[in-house]
């Protein structure tokens, strides 16, 4: 059981920063960034290859070093980085809306198939595998400790990850992030490079992604193209949607209920009282996947129709100096 | 009101720009000087708006220099005409909605320095809290001259067409740019509030902020301007106080014909 509890909270850590990540692009500048799961992959792929040292026949992928876990990771982050800044010179350069989704979910397709059919890039369908406890023999960790330590690890950067977003969130870099999302015609108007702007907020949200895919490479020591199925990535969006986009206390509330609550919840249904005897559902464990995927769904649905700002929506500076004060009339 | 400066602020020379076989703008060419309120007029369709949308960098012109200052705009992108001082509004208003009406016009001011991601991180330094502060002072008293300090935590997209009018007139106070081209701001305002506009254009003239106005409402474009640039068919065919355009054959027949009948 503890073991359990270890491995769903170092997994929602790592799903925070995920979904932290995806609020700038999603909930600040206001893209719909389909894309968004391929950085995640970019950054556990390269970390893989640059730790797990030279591939074993018949296995192939490229460089196959191994980099200290700490220098791979930025190495991995800065590779999400100029992946996304490619994909986002493209896409964010004059689409917006339905067509900027669009153009994502195609890039994110290419990287998916080049992953799964280009195998001396990343072994193809099989992945990566073979980062066993990163740093664990820097401390000198046997298998039960290293548990703790990376859920502590996890748990600690998801908090830095945070500050960080809160301090940029507050910021005037937020704020013209926003003004973007709010009307962008009228922030060129005052002055803002809107290209230039949207750039950065994509490409600062993309490393976010890909250092919590490097968490998550060094979490399970392994990264293939079915852990970017789309069920897997639907949860994320729809913790940054129940929570509220643009509140990054939303956003990690929206990640405790639906990537920790939602999704693990399911996984007891069949000890429920009355399904427990259904030996159907032993017999296929797939439907438990399903009625994930529906549950999600039906969660996603009635948001989008009754509460589209999510659990808690974005705050809003409120100016408390009382009206009097305003402004002293010199009059 | 003040006495009508000379200084060209903004020299547009045979700008021209078609769309498919329309020629929306053609040939058209006229100055706005510094210091005082520069009407633009005309029937629908004679290009004022595709016009404005040249000048301001939104739309390329096929030919013709705009110059702002002595400084050529055109093929410029509007984020940099923005920066040097030129200004322009849209004929719906837009405010960011989802913003508050007090952070609608603090970040009219746009500032390079404090805008940065990691300016953003590592924090403002003391002067630019200073002047962050400075600003937002300046925010409230802005929005208190307009009659809009209560609305001031409200989001802008909340407000009445009329508001967020004078939302946009905030902003332009707060940005303090040397030109704004107002695109018919009179559009869905009320009387009452259009003598509050009326009032707002002479402080933008007061701030040291000339205007370009766009307007179908000829009495507040006699109340507000010096200066009147009539045009029809991509070009202007008139130019001068408004007065003087009464008499003006070309005018009547193009577009006053109505109200002077």
């Amino acid at each position: 059981m503890i073991a359990y509890l270890v491995s769903v909270l170092t997994e929602g850590a790592i799903f925070g920063i995920m979904a932290l990540g995806l609020n700038v692009i999603w909930g600040w500048s206001g893209d719909f960034d389909l894309a968004y799961y391929g950085y995640i992959a970019v950054g556990a792929y390269m970390t893989l290859v640059l730790t797990i040292g030279p591939a074993a026949p018949p296995a192939q992928y490229i460089l196959g070093l191994s980099l200290p876990y700490p220098l791979a990771v930025v190495i991995a982050v800065g590779s999400a980085m100029a992946v996304s800044l490619v994909v986002g010179l493209i896409a964010l350069r004059h689409l917006r809306g339905i067509y900027f989704s669009i153009v994502t979910l195609g890039a994110v397709y290419v990287m998916y198939v080049i992953a799964g059919q280009y195998v001396p890039l990343f072994d193809g369908y099989n992945g990566l595998s073979g980062l066993y406890d990163p740093m664990g023999d820097w401390f000198g960790l046997d298998f039960q400790s290293y548990q703790y330590f990376f859920l502590g690890l996890s748990l600690v950067m998801f908090v830095l990850v945070y500050l960080f977003m809160a301090r940029v969130s507050g910021s005037r870099f937020g704020m013209a992030l926003r003004t973007l999302r709010e009307d962008e015609r009228a922030a060129a108007a005052f002055g803002r490079d809107i290209y230039r702007l949207k750039l950065k907020g994509y490409v600062l949200g993309a490393g976010v992604g890909g250092f919590a895919g490097a968490l998550f490479a060094g979490y399970l020591g392994a990264f293939n193209t079915s852990a970017w199925a789309p069920v897997e990535v639907i949860v994320l969006y729809a913790a940054v949607l129940v929570g509220g986009r643009g509140n990054i206390r939303g956003v990690a509330l929206g990640v405790l209920i639906m990537g920790v609550l939602v999704q693990e919840s399911t996984r007891f249904l069949p000890q429920l009282p009355g399904l427990n005897t259904m030996q159907y559902l032993d017999q296929h464990p797939q439907i438990l996947l399903a009625v994930r995927g529906a549950v999600i769904g039906l969660i996603l649905v009635l948001f989008l129709r009754f509460r589209p700002q999510g659990l808690l929506p974005e705050r809003r500076f409120v100016d408390r100096q009382p009206a009097i004060e305003v402004a002293p009339r010199t009059t | 009101m003040s006495t009508p400066a000379t200084t060209p602020a903004l020299e547009v020379r045979g700008l021209t720009k078609h769309f498919g076989g329309v020629y929306a703008v053609e040939g058209c060419s006229f100055h706005a000087a510094l210091g005082q309120v520069t009407g633009l007029i005309g029937p629908n369709g004679a290009g004022k708006s595709t016009a404005i949308d040249l000048i301001s960098g939104f739309k390329l012109p096929d030919s013709g220099t705009v110059l702002f200052k002595g400084q050529k705009l055109e093929g410029l992108p509007p984020h940099r005409i923005s920066r040097l001082g030129l200004i322009r509004t849209f004929q719906s208003p837009r405010e960011w909605p989802g913003l508050t009406v007090l952070e609608n016009v603090v970040m009219a001011r746009w500032d390079a320095s404090r805008e940065g991601f990691l300016r953003g991180l590592v924090g403002l330094s003391r002067s630019q809290r200073a002047r962050s502060a400075e600003e937002l002072a300046g925010a409230r008293a802005i929005l208190d001259e307009l009659g809009l300090a209560d609305l001031r935590n409200e989001r802008a997209g909340n407000l009445s067409g009329g508001q967020k009018r004078l939302v946009e007139f905030a902003r332009i106070r707060m940005a303090e740019p040397e030109l704004v081209i107002l695109d018919e701001p009179m559009g869905g305002v009320n009387p009452v509030l259009g003598e509050r506009m009326a009032s707002a254009i002479e402080g933008f003239i007061a701030a040291g902020t000339s205007v370009i106005v766009v307007e179908h409402n000829l009495p507040f474009i006699e109340r507000v301007t010096q200066q009147v640039i009539v045009m029809a068919q991509g070009t202007v065919i008139a130019e001068g106080p408004f007065e003087s355009l009464r008499s003006n054959q070309d005018v009547i027949d193009a577009y006053l014909g109505e109200m002077v009948a």
